[in-house]
């Protein structure tokens, strides 16, 4: 019904549109790097006489409708000579351009770029871009540079501490990002438990978080959206690049299948320690591995002016086996099909097809005769169709719809006791979320740009399995099973609908100055399920039920953007949000969230609020550059069940965090970074009193609160410095080019507090007498890491 | 499913973590800890039971005391002069004599231990604040059939070194709770982290493992994982040591109340806690008559079965 009724809206707007249509004209085309061929997102078009222009999208399309005149064009992308162009438009034309890197010599006609505003000018709030060269400079763990990592010296971004998965985004849990690696969403982004994230960065093109007005085009997480575009491999000539770092060994594969028409990048990852050790000892005999690697994969075809086809895929893995029997490992799969098409000059169309899965798999025992094995897995099929429709300078309308089939297997288990097996696997559960969307990017006047755009989601639990009810005792206590139903394959045991309303206004000021205001409303249906201080690759996803209510979260966001400088070097912003969010999940005390069937009696509901203000200033371009970012925030959760029913702060909640990232770059070889953080202690529960039954000292908070203390301010100076080869060998200018990266992290070698723990002493306690406890404070990196690493590209 | 499951896993974290310090880093420990003394908030002392009973042919005790500051590294106070009873089901009542200051005991009368299999029991304590009271039931236990030792070749975290293995069938019949204590030559294995209980032959309610024998972890519990002064692991049993494996029938109550005390205590620090769990209360299943006088502890009344073995390493194949 919905469906339709926007379907005839959208026909009755094309109409409209083509009625209007016969005296104006289209500019399209896409902008694309001209080192390499690669599309160029977000490049701005902008039109002098009209004092208005276009953004290039995803797939660095662009298309402007205007009445036929003379009108001077202005191309821009940051880090690019801009380009101009007059261009008489007594017809449609299609312009396909390429940008030329800065200071790379040349003797075409450039004009001095005009300033890029586009965070002052967009109407865009809550969004950062990382441009790969910036995170590539940034001093980081190990050396190896993270995507992750990066995005955490953001304004808004937190973590639990060092070494965890997954990041927070204005007091959204771990699981309220949803993660993109080209439209596929990646359910678990690190390695090693955490300590690295599973993007390489040699195939990373583009990285824009969205922490608040997102566009109606996203949805199915209510915190953030982390889109990240892989290249689409240089289609000019065949470059490698890699390195050798302390972790990871890197080698990046790209070229032309056939020059300007097709590309293909393949990117690859291992972590070589393993490799290594061997040499040395024995540890990795009887079978015992450690290692983790991913693949990344990514190939276009341009078929002809119109249609473009993208196919990516990433694969990762981490290993760890004691033996030849027993270990765990993880990862992500995920692969993409994209065709891009043109249906006129004016609709651009892309259609996705993508799939991503996440699994794990444990074993233990020794052989055949006892042994555990467990596995479980998440698989997301999906298909997605978007439009742009580029109405004219003053419009641009977006809509589409997406259909995603869920497969979660919570647990395939199987224990074998002495010959004898136990199956006791959880059965598998289906759910279907499909969405449409519209919105529209709308220009009034010189000074008002609005966004406002509705998304429509619904989600069907479906069969086959048993579904259950539970009792309600007072909350906190575990429910149990009073029901239980059967449900046949496919049949709707429960559905969700939410409609999304998003909106964004951006009021232009004098002084290169503008104010942002905007609202979303965005509905969650799966869930990470979760009680750990940090998120851990064990964690399962699990679907709205008849039992779990889907989350839904609410931002209310106001900016004031600013740029200083001559060419707009200084960028400025302030921006405050509040958030409320609805169906939080925490746990009862004791939950049983692993291999449990009726694990929905064991989660508590609640809800959940965030607010704050944001600074950022970032200098683009000069010898010194960088960006500061502080952050002033709170983030609650109202929880029947959990302290006393009142709001207490997330284990993530961090009043301050200051962030700066600053690069010094020598006019010789060298060029120097350094990273400095500085957090608020986050908060932990302490006991206040102990007792003792049967020898065990239990600890005991009297007033049975949560996340009571502050564990002490967190931070730590990480420093780096690249020394670049030489450019000339014998006179001549070298083909290859290398560079070294020399990095310190934690220089002062502070150690953080993660966490504070209480316990007894650890020696055998004897009965009768008196038991020791005593608090312990955890530095999860107590020390300064030194590392190298060696980088090439030729 | 988690308990025993994160103690398989805690057990195999110091492998894991050694693994990786040993493959990445070498010598260099990346995580580190130190003792702090944070001030806490002041609470005021809770009534605490200790009310374990079995049905051994000893001495059985109640404890009774009060919470203390949790940095206190006294003795508990004891609460003196209460009056303490245990009525089963048939109308038997026992009486707990305070025979040293919060020590409520009772003998075995002409070697007749405590209790029946299948009857309930009403635990009611009075002192002068308030009447306390809880219900537990003595619930069937298993035979431990016998307990083997097993060698193990030297690896990079472990000596050569001998493990016993204690070989037991749940008994047929979903919601069977246990808690296996051990002892090696005679002291009790009483760590955070050798909290050994089962549901059923595994690990939770929802692993659903009825019937069988315990589940290889759980028979692997029985060992103490000691480190030595140069903190390298030493072998669980050496040549003449006795283990002593006793699985007690428990309240599935009980099962939850040591299932939380154990992810409350069982604090193995280091990279583990990415993986901790919050500081919560655990569950009490005593009641106070008086809302002004909380109580916290538990009552549980178990069956025993008790095997034992001397290792004898000519008897254990080296392979």
């Amino acid at each position: 019904m919905i469906k339709s009724l926007l379907l005839t809206f959208l026909l009755s707007l094309g109409l409209s549109i083509h009625g209007t249509s016969q005296e104006k004209f289209t500019v399209s085309g896409y902008v694309q790097d001209a080192s390499n061929g690669e599309n160029l997102i977000g490049a701005t078009v902008y039109i002098k006489e009209i004092e208005s222009g276009a953004v290039t999208n995803f797939y660095g399309f662009y298309s402007v409708t205007l009445s036929p005149g003379t009108y001077n064009f202005e191309f821009r992308y940051l880090g690019f000579d801009g380009l101009s162009l007059e261009i008489t438009l007594n017809q449609n034309k299609r312009l396909d351009l390429e940008l030329i890197p800065e200071g790379t010599e040349l003797e075409e006609i450039i004009i001095e770029a005009e300033p890029e505003d586009i965070n002052v000018s967009g109407v865009q709030m809550s969004t950062n871009k990382l441009d790969i060269q910036s995170i590539q400079k940034l001093p980081s763990f190990f050396g190896e540079v993270d995507v992750l990592k990066s995005i955490q010296t953001l304004p808004g971004v937190t973590t639990v501490g060092e070494g965890t998965t997954g990041f927070n985004v204005r007091g959204g849990g771990v699981g309220q990002n949803l993660v993109l690696l080209d439209e596929a969403p990646v359910y678990n982004s690190s390695h090693l438990l955490g300590f690295f994230s599973v993007f390489n960065p040699d195939a990373v093109k583009d990285i824009k978080l969205i922490k608040g007005g997102i566009p109606a085009r996203y949805g199915g997480r209510i915190a953030s959206i982390l889109d990240i575009r892989m290249k689409e491999g240089n289609s000019k000539k065949f470059t490698a690049q890699g390195g050798v770092g302390s972790i990871f060994s890197r080698l990046a594969v790209e070229g032309p299948i056939k020059k300007d028409k097709a590309s293909f990048i393949v990117a690859a990852r291992r972590s070589y320690v393993d490799v290594f050790a061997k040499a040395f000892t024995d540890v990795l005999s009887d079978g015992a591995a450690l290692n983790f690697y991913d693949v990344t994969l990514k190939t276009n075809y341009d078929i002809n002016a119109n249609n473009r086809i993208f196919l990516s895929g990433y694969f990762g893995r981490d290993n760890f086996k004691f033996d030849e029997r027993q270990g765990f490992n993880w990862g992500n799969t995920t692969t993409t099909l994209r065709w891009n098409h043109l249906y006129n000059d004016r609709l651009f169309s892309n259609l996705t097809l993508f799939y991503s899965n996440y699994d794990y798999e444990l074993a233990f025992g020794e052989d055949d005769l006892d042994k555990f094995n467990w596995n479980s897995e998440i698989d997301t099929y999906d298909l997605k169709q978007e439009f742009t429709y580029f109405i004219n300078p003053n419009n641009e309308l977006s809509f589409g719809a997406d259909i995603l089939l869920y497969n979660f297997e919570p647990a395939n288990a199987i224990g074998v006791s002495n010959g004898e097996s136990r199956d006791i696997s959880i059965p598998e559960k289906k759910a279907l979320e499909s969405s449409a969307y519209i919105s529209n990017d709308q220009t009034i006047g010189d000074r008002v740009t609005i966004q406002y755009g509705l998304r429509f989601s619904n989600f069907m639990y479906l069969g086959k399995g048993q579904y259950f009810e539970f009792d309600q005792p007072e909350p906190g206590i575990r429910r149990r099973v009073t029901d239980t139903f059967e449900a046949d394959k496919f049949e709707v045991i429960k559905n969700y609908a939410n409609l999304e309303p998003r909106a964004s206004i951006k009021y232009q000021l004098p002084t290169n100055s503008s104010l942002k205001a905007s609202y979303n409303r965005t509905a969650q249906y799966i869930h990470l399920v979760s009680n750990t201080t940090a998120s851990n690759p064990l964690d399962i996803w699990t679907p709205s039920t008849n039992n779990i209510t889907p989350q839904t979260g609410q931002q209310w966001a106001l900016g004031y953007f600013r740029n200083f400088g001559a060419n707009n070097s200084i960028e400025t912003s302030i921006e405050t949000y509040y958030k409320n969010t609805t169906n939080q999940i925490d746990y009862i005390d004791g939950a049983d969230i692993l291999i449990n069937e009726f694990l929905e009696g064991d989660l508590l509901s609640g809800k959940g609020r965030a607010y704050g203000l944001e600074f950022f200033a970032k200098k683009n371009g000069g010898r010194i550059n960088g960006w500061v970012s502080y952050t002033i925030a709170r983030t609650e959760l109202q929880v029947d069940g959990i302290n006393n029913n009142q709001w207490y702060p997330t284990r993530f909640d961090q009043l301050h965090n200051l962030k700066i990232a600053a690069f010094y770059e020598t006019p010789g070889r060298w060029s120097f970074a350094a990273n400095f953080s500085l957090i608020s202690g986050t908060p932990t529960t302490f006991p206040t009193s102990r007792f003792q039954v049967q020898d065990y000292t239990i600890p005991l908070n009297f007033f049975n609160s949560r996340n009571n203390i502050r564990i002490p301010a967190f931070h730590r100076l990480d420093i780096s410095a690249t020394l670049q080869g030489r450019k000339m060998k014998r006179g001549k200018t070298r083909k290859n080019e290398n560079y070294w990266v020399f990095g310190v992290y934690n220089v002062y070698a502070r150690r953080n507090p993660f966490s504070i723990y209480f316990a007894q002493v650890d020696e055998r306690p004897i009965g009768g007498n008196p038991i020791e406890t005593q608090a312990t404070r955890v530095s999860i990196i107590g020390t300064l890491l030194p590392s190298i690493s060696y980088n090439f590209k030729f | 499913m988690i308990f025993s499951f994160n103690q398989h896993i805690i057990r195999n974290r110091v492998i894991v973590e050694r693994f990786i310090l040993l493959l990445f880093v070498g010598v260099l420990n990346l995580s580190c800890e130190d003792q702090i003394n944070p001030t806490l908030e002041e609470a005021p002392p809770l009534m605490v039971v200790d009310a374990w009973i079995n049905n051994k042919n000893e001495t059985q005790i109640i404890k009774l005391s009060r919470s203390q500051s949790y940095f206190d590294n006294s003795v508990a106070n004891p609460i003196i002069g209460a009056t303490v009873t245990i009525e089963d089901s048939e109308g038997l009542v026992y009486s707990f004599i305070e025979q040293e200051e919060g020590s409520y005991q009772w003998d075995p009368i002409a070697g007749i231990p405590f209790g029946q299999v299948g009857l309930g029991y009403n635990l009611n304590i009075q002192t002068s604040d308030a009447t306390y009271t809880s219900i537990s039931a003595m619930n069937r236990v298993p035979l431990v059939d016998s307990i083997t030792f097993r060698f193990e070749k030297k690896n990079f975290i472990l000596p050569d070194s001998y493990w016993a293995e204690f070989w037991s069938r749940d008994l047929p019949g979903i919601g069977d709770t246990y808690w296996i204590k051990s002892y090696k030559n005679g002291q009790f294995l009483n760590n955070p982290d050798e909290i050994n209980i089962a549901f059923d032959a595994g690990f939770s309610e929802g692993g659903n493992i009825d019937g069988l024998l315990f589940i290889p972890p759980i028979r692997d519990l029985i060992n103490p994982f000691d480190q030595d002064e140069d903190d390298d692991f030493l072998s669980p049993f050496s040549d003449g040591d006795e283990v002593v494996v006793e699985i007690f029938s428990i309240n599935r109550d009980a099962f939850i109340f040591l299932n939380e005390t154990a992810l409350q205590i069982n604090r193995p620090g280091g990279f583990g806690e990415l993986f901790a769990t919050p500081l919560s209360n655990v569950p009490t299943n005593i009641t106070s008559s008086n809302p002004e006088e909380t109580v916290v502890g538990f009552f549980n009344v178990s069956a025993v079965s008790i095997n034992s073995k001397v290792l004898n390493v000519n008897e254990v194949p080296r392979n």
